[in-house]
């Protein structure tokens, strides 16, 4: 296995170099077998990383500990989910995933720009097959996820931390590589328009959507990451200004900058130094910060490694990225010439330009500030920090400029925004962002800060409706629909800009649930069982502190009654400690949240005395904190809606029927499920014989039977940890080792309960497979039923406008556009 | 042109006088001093009230936690020299002996007064220091 994977990648890096060269030379030659055979190369890479990565995969689902990676980051008892998901767990493979995306990512940016693109995909291969050739020379030279141990290797492996072992971390890495590699698509794709000289707007098109798909990653992963360190770390906050955390938001400011920038070039023919500057900058800061979390150039309470040689790898590329990059951007500065100059500052390409402005700076100072540290050491030998309030001190009112250019660019005119449209324009708007902040002064609310927030939130969001409404009413006008189906059509005519918006409905709940921080309150309390304490609203009783076991970990877990102020109880939490039998001396903090949208009841027990049967508590009341979350889901509809193209669904939205919309939003929310949180601590109980499941094939059965003692809400009998279930487990084993088989047992079960409730799901054999199929043929019906009545609305004849069958008539969709348009 | 280039220059002027102001009020507040241990404890006077964020590994078996209270009492050595702090709250998960700490607060010459939330372990990172790198902890996952 390690002697198969260290030759692929040695592989992998001639084919990638070859790539490189074949690619240059064919656009230098005008050698179009030249090409074809750089690209065919280029492909080639992609499927040599998948095979390297299926072949580590296997190795740790095999438990090949002779592997050191393996070894390092896996041990035997380890879930199969982890255990995959171990490939990124370390510097050695999240290296090599790395690569693995990036070959997948380019070689699908190459398929589908090949034709369009012809003359820029040669170079487009030559930079990332470039970048592909620096991390494989990394992982070749200095962290090869094959390399195995000299001596005799471990029988089993160390394990991932428990800490790790949670959902969100096992997918916040993913996310986060991702939004990084996505964006050396853009950045390959500006570096062959430098070098072409092909710097019309051809490239941006080719690009947006990448970085679009890459950004919405990016902020996934940051978001991923918070909500891994509120609900596991057991501090009660989200985001910590710590050098790690840092890394991974320095490329999303300057790829928001660029997905803004990107319109006044295709409107305007301006910002286009700005444009390529962008995607240099995103892609440089996202190479800044994979080295700033791996080379030890800053200290970080993350422990990464210390590793000087690979700094110096890193710091050699950089450079050479900056100097090779930057050098084009000079060389071309005839060609970047802008179209257009700025007419004036009242004008929607000024707001961009001041929105790249704040965001690059923002970039910048996180990052001055993230390496402060290490400047000041260079300077004057002497180690200076700055904290999260030096970092507040300058982002809070960084955060609210952007917040007010959200509000403010949408409502301005292109070119020059004449004083009645000012007028016209924000009348409203100002008005509700004052009456915003006028009431919460009124209710004691600080201004500076969250008082201001809410109220500019108000203004954004005042924007915001405005423009939707505004719009809406014309489509109205035209199609005589209601005001909801006449948005709808105007979403689906015009994708990116009311995604856009969406975008940014969802960024102003983010704000608001950061406004929120403001007034967090949090206590430590000292309880027995028996007392009770009031924090903020909240009083809790400790009823209890119990140990129990479920055979991988010992969990200590307080029982806690929630009372509002009139002594009604809310709710029993139940934070905890868990001790696992491998890591016994990294406990892990479980919390106890209480969440609703106005505030979260967070509950850590970080500390107990079982003989004194005393337990500290830590509570923290995190008002707002789930706009923050809450905020991230609009974000991702608005992202999903502006990423679909154009056309997409025109065709079923062009003649919706009247309130079909509002119809048809009722019954969503009807439908809509609750949420749940992956993180947080479910006590199981004592669970004396969960060991007694000794084989797969018991594990199968067990997770095939339902838990019927009636306390257990019919979890499988594999995974509920009640007595009675103990006793079933033992039972399945016994009979396994009787020489039953599978079939067998469950006939048993069935037999013996007189039905199929026993089982956890329904049989998939005779009448069962109704069951099974159900769901496929319910969706795929209600599929085709969809498309049906979309095609016959789309192409019916409608008595409002007098149509003709087919297609929308097409002077009123330039009527339609005409006046949307003037709305800009 | 030689009036917009006044005003661009002065524009530019009035922005970096801003900036610079506020960048230097604020570090003035904001900073602290990044020592590890031995660095403090060769002279400790020179250090006694000045911020610091201190960096070493916890003494094996020097926690000492008072009974029905979150008062801490332990010691942190780096290359040789110790120095016994003092602590008040909620301990991270990763706090242990031997684990690799960052403490923020003052010295004084009875030892080191951590402020609240002031003890930073290492994060449970998936990254770690390759041999021959810097020298790491021993139990370091």
């Amino acid at each position: 296995m390690a002697s198969l994977g260290a030759f692929l990648l040695l592989l992998t890096f001639v084919t990638a170099a070859y790539a490189v060269a074949a690619s240059v030379a064919g656009a230098r030659r005008r050698n179009t077998r030249l090409i074809e055979s750089g690209i065919g190369a280029f492909y080639t890479v992609a499927a040599l990383m998948t095979v390297a990565s299926g072949v580590i995969i296997y190795a740790f689902v095999a438990g090949d500990y002779s592997i050191r990676y393996v070894q390092r980051y896996s041990d035997s008892v380890q879930p199969i989910f982890y255990k995959i998901t171990s490939y990124w767990g370390g510097l050695d493979g999240s290296v090599m995933f790395w690569v693995f995306l990036l070959s997948l990512f380019g070689s699908v940016a190459v398929k589908v720009n090949r034709v369009s693109h012809r003359e820029l995909i040669p170079y487009v291969v030559a930079v990332i097959g470039a970048v592909e050739m620096f991390f494989l020379f990394l992982m070749i030279i200095h962290n090869n996820p094959f390399s195995t141990y000299l001596t005799e290797s471990p029988t089993d492996g160390r394990g991932l931390n428990p800490l790790l072992q949670n959902f969100y971390m096992a997918i916040h890495p993913p996310t986060m590589y991702l939004g990084f590699v996505g964006l050396t698509i853009p950045f390959a794709f500006g570096m062959a328009a430098l070098i072409t000289g092909h710097l019309d707007d051809s490239w941006l098109r080719a690009v947006r959507r990448w970085t679009m798909f890459s950004w919405f990653f990016l902020s996934l992963g940051l978001t991923l990451g918070m909500i891994w360190a509120y609900e596991e770390l057991g501090w009660g906050g989200y985001w910590g200004w710590d050098p790690v955390e840092n890394a991974g938001m320095l490329p999303w400011f300057t790829a928001t900058a660029f997905l803004h920038s990107v319109m006044v070039q295709e409107r305007r023919g301006m910002l286009r130094v700005w444009n390529v500057s962008l995607v240099i900058i995103t892609f440089l800061l996202t190479i800044v910060g994979t080295f700033l979390t791996r080379s030890g150039v800053v200290q970080s309470i993350h422990a990464f490694g210390e590793d000087p040689q690979l700094a110096r790898y890193f710091a050699a590329f950089m450079i050479f990225t900056i100097v090779f990059s930057f050098g084009w951007v000079i060389y071309r500065l005839p060609l970047l010439k802008a179209r257009h100059e700025l007419d004036s500052w009242m004008s929607k390409e000024a707001a961009f330009l001041a929105n790249n402005w704040v965001l690059l700076f923002a970039a910048m100072f996180v990052l001055f500030a993230t390496l402060f540290p290490t400047i000041t050491e260079a300077i004057n030998g002497e180690r200076l920090t700055v904290g999260p309030p030096f970092f507040n001190r300058w982002m809070v009112p960084i955060g609210l400029i952007l917040l007010v250019l959200t509000g403010t660019g949408p409502l301005l005119a292109w070119r020059k925004s004449t004083i009645m449209n000012l007028k016209d324009q924000f009348m409203w708007p100002t008005l509700t962002g004052l009456v915003v902040g006028g009431t919460v002064a009124a209710l004691g609310v600080r201004v500076w800060g969250s008082g201001l927030c809410f109220a500019l939130s108000g203004y954004v969001l005042a924007t915001l409706t405005q423009e939707v409404i505004r719009g809406a009413n014309v489509r109205r006008g035209m199609t005589g629909t209601d005001l909801l189906t006449a948005m709808i059509g105007l979403v689906s005519r015009n994708k990116r800009r009311y995604g856009g918006y969406i975008v940014h409905v969802g960024i102003v709940l983010i704000f608001i649930g950061f406004a929120g921080e403001g007034f967090s309150r949090d206590q430590q309390l000292l309880l027995k069982p028996g007392e009770e304490a009031t924090v903020g609203d909240y009083t809790l009783h400790l009823d209890a502190i119990r140990v129990t076991d479920d055979g991988q970990k010992q969990m200590v877990t307080g029982h806690i009654t929630v009372k509002d102020k009139n002594g009604a109880v809310l709710e029993q939490m139940k934070p905890a400690k868990w001790y696992f039998r491998k890591h016994e001396e990294e406990p892990t903090s479980e919390v106890a949240i209480r969440r609703t949208f106005a505030e979260d009841l967070y509950v850590v027990m970080p500390a107990f005395e079982i003989e004194e049967q005393t337990a500290s508590v830590e509570v923290h009341i995190n008002p707002l904190v789930n706009w923050v979350w809450f905020g991230f889901g609009i974000l991702a509809i608005g992202t999903g809606i502006a990423l679909l193209p154009e056309t997409a669904m025109s065709f079923a939205v062009a003649r919706l029927p009247s309130d079909v919309v509002t119809a048809s939003v009722l019954l969503l929310c009807l439908l809509l499920p609750t949420g749940v949180a992956f993180a947080q601590h479910v006590e199981t109980g004592q669970d004396p014989r969960l060991e007694k499941i000794t084989t797969p094939e018991a594990r199968e059965i067990a997770h095939k039977l339902a838990c019927w003692c009636g306390g257990c809400s019919k979890l499988p009998v594999g995974q509920c940890s009640c007595g009675h279930c103990a006793v079933e487990r033992a039972k399945i084993d016994v009979m396994l080792k009787e020489g039953k088989n599978e079939s067998q047992i469950l006939k048993f079960y069935v037999d013996t309960f007189g039905g199929n409730q026993i089982l956890s799901e329904p049989p998939n054999s005779g009448s069962g497979r109704v069951v099974w199929m159900m769901p496929i043929v319910v969706g795929l019906g209600g599929f085709m039923t969809a498309a049906y009545l979309a095609m016959r609305w789309s192409s019916r004849r409608t008595s409002l406008a007098g149509m003709p069958a087919g297609i929308e008539d097409p002077e009123m969709a330039s009527r339609l556009n005409d006046e949307l348009r003037n709305l800009d | 042109m030689k009036h917009k280039a006044v005003k661009i220059g002065l524009t530019s002027l009035v922005l970096a006088m801003t900036f610079g102001g506020l960048l230097y009020t604020t570090m003035a507040e904001g900073t602290e001093y990044y020592k590890h241990v031995d660095e403090v404890m060769t002279q400790p006077g020179e250090w006694y009230g000045k911020k610091l964020q201190l960096h070493g590994f916890v003494v094996p078996d020097s926690i000492m936690k008072r009974k029905n209270s979150l008062d801490y009492q332990f010691k942190v050595q780096s290359n040789g020299h110790i120095v016994s702090a003092t602590y008040t709250g909620v301990v991270p998960d990763t706090f242990k002996s031997d684990s690799e700490v960052v403490l923020k607060g003052v010295l004084t010459p009875e030892g080191f007064t951590t402020q609240p939330n002031g003890v930073m372990a290492k994060c449970p990172s998936k990254y770690e220091a390759k041999p021959g790198g810097a020298t790491a902890p021993s139990g370091r996952y």
